[in-house]
């Protein structure tokens, strides 16, 4: 039951509660970049989600097997990072281009974007050194927690994303002023959904 | 201090190596054979990237073709050879390509009065919006350039009367301008073959007096042209002279005739700037002294 509410909460707090893009601000780029329709929104936090999962992971693994034991993870720990990213991410996007035709083509575009998507270097970031963003934590995540935090971000990745698309495509209808049409009115958008989730701060206690 | 530059530099390397390592072997196990068509075609297209096939680039158009989602004539900037080049990589046969080249149906420019006078942005789109236009003409040359700005091909330029000049030698039919401008939508500029010899420079429709207290270049509709054609190839339909470019032979009769100079000779061997000069020359022999310097 413990263990239930412990992963629940570290769920919720990294998808809403911290959203990355939100209330972190990292990724942001894409964010406005790819807010344009619902279909690209889908498929780029669809490909997030499963980068992301499979990036912590492995720079879990690398962090806790080789970086922290030679202790030279300090200071070493984002080229090493990068590196593996980008190495992974080219991977799989020859592996969905050989295997899956059909998944390459509602994915494979994204891919490329994601390799540089700073929001998986933090995601992976913090599952490798946790509360690296802000107080540093006594204990280091397990390999089942680095995974449910590294799915908590890229879920509320993805939320914050298709939120804002929503929104974005709504106003393309919507009477503008004209002075506001476009990349002001987006701005603006952004920052109000930032306040709604920046509201959510504090609750359970986290 | 050393050893941890030394351990540094070690994991860096084997983590380097690992990741190189796994993408080479991938990049052997997961090769995906491409299109090498896709390659060539799009070698033999202009590579202007003009999007007036609907793509966005001229790599994706050629990706397009050789999914077979386009015909093989689909570049009309290209025009006919482009055709062919590609008809004989995809083992097509180019269909019939007309080539088409622009032509503008306006003489007006300084000849034509002014409704107002306009100070605003130097833009055909923007004047266009206020009052329809600074000319009282409602279907002339608006002469801000759009059309020349947005030639993918610096086939364009504004002459000194504030008309757009085609270079036909440059121009390659692919109908940017005509969408670029805001009267192409009531034929000011038109895609014609890049034979046809002759082209009425005037797109009014209003009553030819109207027309005429406009404008000093109009087409005054008085059946001229129509009269003394030997071909029987140009005619005053809704009150202004049009060339049916099946008949017209480019004799270039009806360039003599016409007492407004609204007709000109085209094809970009010549440029006949409404001075009467050489206008006892007939077209043929106009072409074939091969002055090329205009529209």
């Amino acid at each position: 039951m413990l263990t239930i509410s412990h992963f629940l909460l570290l769920f919720v707090g990294a998808a809403l509660i911290n959203n990355i893009l939100l209330t972190r601000f990292i990724g942001l780029c894409s964010f406005f970049g790819i807010s344009n329709s619902m279909n690209t929104a889908f498929g780029m936090s669809a490909a997030v989600i499963f980068v992301m999962m499979m990036a912590s992971t492995t720079t879990w693994l690398v962090w806790k097997f080789i970086l922290f034991p030679l202790n030279i993870g300090e200071f070493l720990y984002i080229p090493a990072f990068i590196l593996i990213i980008a190495a992974l991410v080219q991977f799989v996007e020859m592996y969905l281009r050989k295997s899956s035709p059909a998944l390459y083509r509602a994915m494979g575009i994204y891919l490329p974007l994601i390799t540089t998507n700073c929001a998986v270097l933090a995601a992976a970031t913090e599952v490798s050194k946790p509360g690296f963003f802000k107080m540093a934590m006594p204990y280091s995540y397990t390999l089942g927690e680095a995974l449910v935090y590294a799915f908590g971000v890229s879920v509320g990745f993805g939320f914050a994303l298709l939120t804002f698309t929503a929104l974005r495509e709504r106003l393309d209808i919507a009477p503008v002023p004209r002075v506001l049409r476009g990349n002001p009115m987006s701005f603006i958008t952004a920052g109000l959904l930032s306040l709604a989730y920046v509201g959510l701060a504090g609750w359970f206690g986290l | 201090m050393l050893l941890t530059v030394l351990k540094a530099i070690g994991a860096l390397s084997v983590l380097g190596l690992a990741a190189a390592s796994m993408l080479a072997l991938a990049a052997r196990k997961f090769h995906v054979d491409v299109d090498p068509r896709v390659e060539a075609i799009a070698s033999a297209l202009p590579g202007a990237n003009c999007g007036a096939c609907g793509n966005p680039s001229c790599f994706s158009a050629a990706e397009a073709i050789a999914a077979g989602r386009l015909p093989v004539t689909a570049c009309t900037a290209g025009g006919k050879s482009v055709a062919q080049a590609i008809g004989a990589l995809m083992g097509d046969d180019a269909c019939d390509v007309v080539a088409a080249v622009s032509v503008r149906h306006c003489g007006g420019g300084t000849n034509a009065s002014r409704a107002y006078e306009y100070g605003g942005v130097q833009s055909c789109g923007a004047v266009a919006k206020l009052a329809g236009g600074a000319l009282v003409c409602a279907s002339g040359c608006l002469g801000y350039g759009d059309c020349v700005r947005a030639c993918p091909f610096g086939a364009m330029s504004l002459d000194e009367r504030g008309l757009p000049v085609i270079d036909s030698a440059k121009c390659t039919g692919c109908g940017i301008c005509v969408r670029e401008c805001p009267r192409g939508q009531i034929s000011l500029l038109e895609l014609v073959s890049d034979a046809a010899p002759v082209v009425v420079r005037c797109n009014a429709h209003n009553k030819p007096r109207d027309r005429k207290s406009s404008c000093s270049a109009c087409c005054i509709a008085c059946k001229k042209c129509e009269r003394e054609c030997p071909a029987d190839a140009i005619h005053v339909i809704d009150l202004l002279a049009v060339v049916d470019y099946e008949k017209c032979t480019g004799c270039g009769t009806c360039v003599e005739v016409c007492p407004q100079d609204c007709i000109d000779l085209n094809a970009g061997h010549l440029s006949v700037t409404g001075d009467g000069k050489g206008k006892s020359a007939t077209a043929g022999e106009q072409a074939l002294a091969g002055a090329v310097s205009g529209d």
